[in-house]
């Protein structure tokens, strides 16, 4: 069976100022896929995701998501996304379970319905017992798994993952990579940036590596690591590193 | 409209949930309140000290002086040696005393002119000047009292009448003239007393609200600076709502230390009649709601909470200073033009009118009118200035 676009990015370019952050980048992503969008720091990767969600409008380029044009139907699909930052979010003096309600009222929910799903989401990242606490007394792994939580909410056809793993503890991070996989199986289609290559990796059906802006190689990771070498010779890191260099970014 | 109530319930349960800023919040109004009372409270007509040095203790006329002087209300009488009234003039604790000399009921009662020293540092000042013009106005009684006493006695020297029965009867006519005078002052008083509590009020409730334009200026940009702004960006949350949500947040936090310093204004100096009460809380929360928009511009201008604090101070210090906040403004002179384009003015005025004047509504609808344009204008250039600056929408 062929896969169904669910979204799809055509040479997409925003600048600020005389920077080119994004310079032309295009790809698709199918429904029921988690596409890894991987790359060093300054790479595109969180404007492109700030374009994809509605936030940043590109320069030039179009996005479709659920057949909806982004320039045209942003509403239409704000209502099919969920967005986990790579900050953590969220509003630090209320406890979990309020942060949840609220983005859940933000995403057109009843309160009750709200607080049914707030709470089953808590439980799905393993924080139900922790839902009156305050987010600020929490650990940055809590913290973490509260910020997909909150994503979750309004139950989104795409989510759209911002290194949601980072400087968190193996535990808290085993517990995301089980929740993003889990979402997965239930149909969610996602886009997940990391810097974790094993993460992307284990998670991820393809992958597209940018650099300077641009989308430089796109497949699965299997067929990435085939390009120099066996792949259970070699791993995804040895390809990012072939295809960005090794040179310092900051 | 409901996310836009759930925005700002959000930001008021945000505000409830630090204790501290909580406890500031609320307290510094009643803080404000209390200085007010410590420094206007009781002394809201004209007293003054008079300080007295009696040479001629023991004396008729120098006791009977004193006396009359005491009955006035505005006067506290501090009687003083020459040594030590000389001392504290030197050392300027007092500006101005007042010598009645020695032997001042003797040469009174032989009918011989005395003369009383008011011995002062430069002219007295102010209050010292009033003190001398009362001291001034006895002394004239006295005089006047002897002086139509000694002409009756010339007039009667010849009849039977005993000089003491004509000093009696002068000075039980001289009494009820001063208790049923023939010419008579009346006052008609238009609106309340110039109060310095009822002139500083409106100011202070004033200063208050303005307070709203920093809080309103920081919540939006603090939600930029965390990322939950970006993050209601991309839920279904519109522009409008998330614009009428903090507007909501910022009225309400500015209007509740207005609420306590005004309810405490009107249990202790009882200010207010119930009417001009309710119709100063309207003012008040009309002003409110121009602050919170004119937070918001200041918010969708700048990029940064530090940014907004120091904007938002500046703003609200310079319409504190240019608004009539702690002193009136001359009418016709530059100030008043300047005054103007400060959004206070039209407040401070407003409520003015309704404190001070015995003012209603109607009278006000020039300046409810401005205010209400500063809402309309600060919303919409808010929400322009979010659209066109760097990341907006």
């Amino acid at each position: 069976m062929m896969p169904v676009d669910y979204l799809v990015a055509q040479d997409l370019h925003k600048s600020f100022n005389e920077h080119k952050a994004v310079n032309g980048v295009s790809f698709t992503i199918h429904k029921r896929e988690i596409f890894g969008l991987l790359g060093p720091n300054g790479a595109g990767k969180t404007t492109t995701i700030r374009m994809l969600s509605t936030v940043l409008e590109p320069d030039q380029g179009d996005v479709i998501i659920g057949g909806h044009l982004i320039r045209r139907e942003a509403e239409e699909v704000r209502n099919l996304i969920g967005v986990c930052p790579q900050e953590l979010a969220l509003y630090v003096e209320l406890g979990a379970l309020d942060n949840l309600i609220f983005f859940g009222r933000m995403a057109g929910m009843s309160s009750q319905e709200a607080r049914e799903q707030a709470m089953a989401h808590l439980k799905l990242v393993g924080l139900e017992e922790r839902a009156k606490g305050k987010i600020d007394k929490f650990s940055g792994g809590m913290k973490r798994r509260v910020n997909l939580a909150v994503a979750l909410m309004g139950h989104p056809e795409l989510l759209f993952l911002d290194e949601p793993t980072v400087g968190i503890d193996p535990q808290s991070r085993n517990n995301i990579y089980e929740t993003i996989e889990g979402l997965r199986d239930k149909g969610m289609t996602i886009l997940h940036t990391t810097h974790y290559m094993e993460e992307a990796d284990r998670l991820c059906d393809r992958v597209a590596i940018m650099d300077g802006g641009q989308v430089i190689a796109l497949d699965t990771p299997h067929a990435l690591k085939a390009q120099i070498g066996s792949p259970d010779q070699v791993t995804l890191e040895d390809v990012f590193l072939k295809m960005t260099g090794r040179s310092l970014r900051d | 409209m409901t996310k836009a109530l759930q925005i700002a319930w959000l930001q008021v349960r945000i505000y409830l949930q630090d204790k501290s800023d909580l406890a500031f919040s609320l307290l510094l109004p009643v803080v404000t309140f209390a200085l007010m009372y410590f420094v206007f409270g009781g002394l809201t007509q004209f007293h003054a000290t008079a300080h007295i040095v009696n040479e001629d203790p023991g004396g008729v006329y120098s006791e009977a002086f004193i006396e009359q002087l005491e009955a006035f209300d505005e006067l506290n009488i501090d009687l003083l040696s020459l040594d030590k009234a000389d001392g504290k003039l030197e050392r300027a604790d007092l500006l101005m005393f007042i010598v009645i000399p020695e032997g001042f009921s003797e040469k009174l009662a032989s009918g011989e002119p005395v003369e009383l020293l008011f011995k002062q540092r430069g002219n007295g000042g102010q209050e010292q000047q009033i003190v001398a013009a009362l001291v001034r106005s006895v002394a004239n009684d006295i005089s006047l009292e002897l002086q139509a006493q000694g002409q009756v006695i010339a007039a009667l020297v010849d009849t039977d009448t005993t000089i003491s029965r004509i000093e009696t009867t002068v000075e039980r006519l001289f009494a009820e003239e001063r208790e049923n005078p023939t010419v008579a002052v009346t006052e008609d008083t238009i609106g309340s007393s110039p109060d310095p509590v009822e002139q500083f009020l409106p100011g202070i409730i004033t200063m208050y609200v303005l307070f709203a334009i920093i809080l309103s200026a920081r919540t939006l940009v603090e939600e930029r600076h965390l990322g939950t702004l970006e993050r209601l960006l991309t839920t279904r949350l519109s522009v409008g709502e998330l614009f009428a949500g903090k507007f909501i947040a910022g009225i309400s936090r500015g209007f509740i230390q207005t609420v306590i310093l005004m309810v405490l204004s009107y249990a202790v100096f009882q200010i207010f009649t119930p009417l001009s009460f309710v119709s100063s809380l309207l003012v008040a929360l009309i002003f409110t709601c121009a602050a919170s928009a004119l937070g918001l511009v200041i918010a969708s201008a700048v990029r940064t909470p530090d940014q907004a604090s120091w904007v938002g101070v500046f703003f609200t210090m310079a319409m504190v200073m240019i608004g009539g906040t702690f002193f009136p403004i001359e009418e016709g002179s530059v100030m008043e033009i300047i005054s103007r384009f400060s959004v206070n003015t039209y407040a401070n005025d407003a409520l003015g009118t309704l404190i001070n004047e015995g003012g209603s509504l109607g009278d006000i609808g020039l300046e409810i009118g401005v205010l209400a344009g500063v809402i309309v204008v600060g919303l919409l250039l808010s929400r322009y200035l979010f659209k066109v600056m760097p990341g907006g929408r």
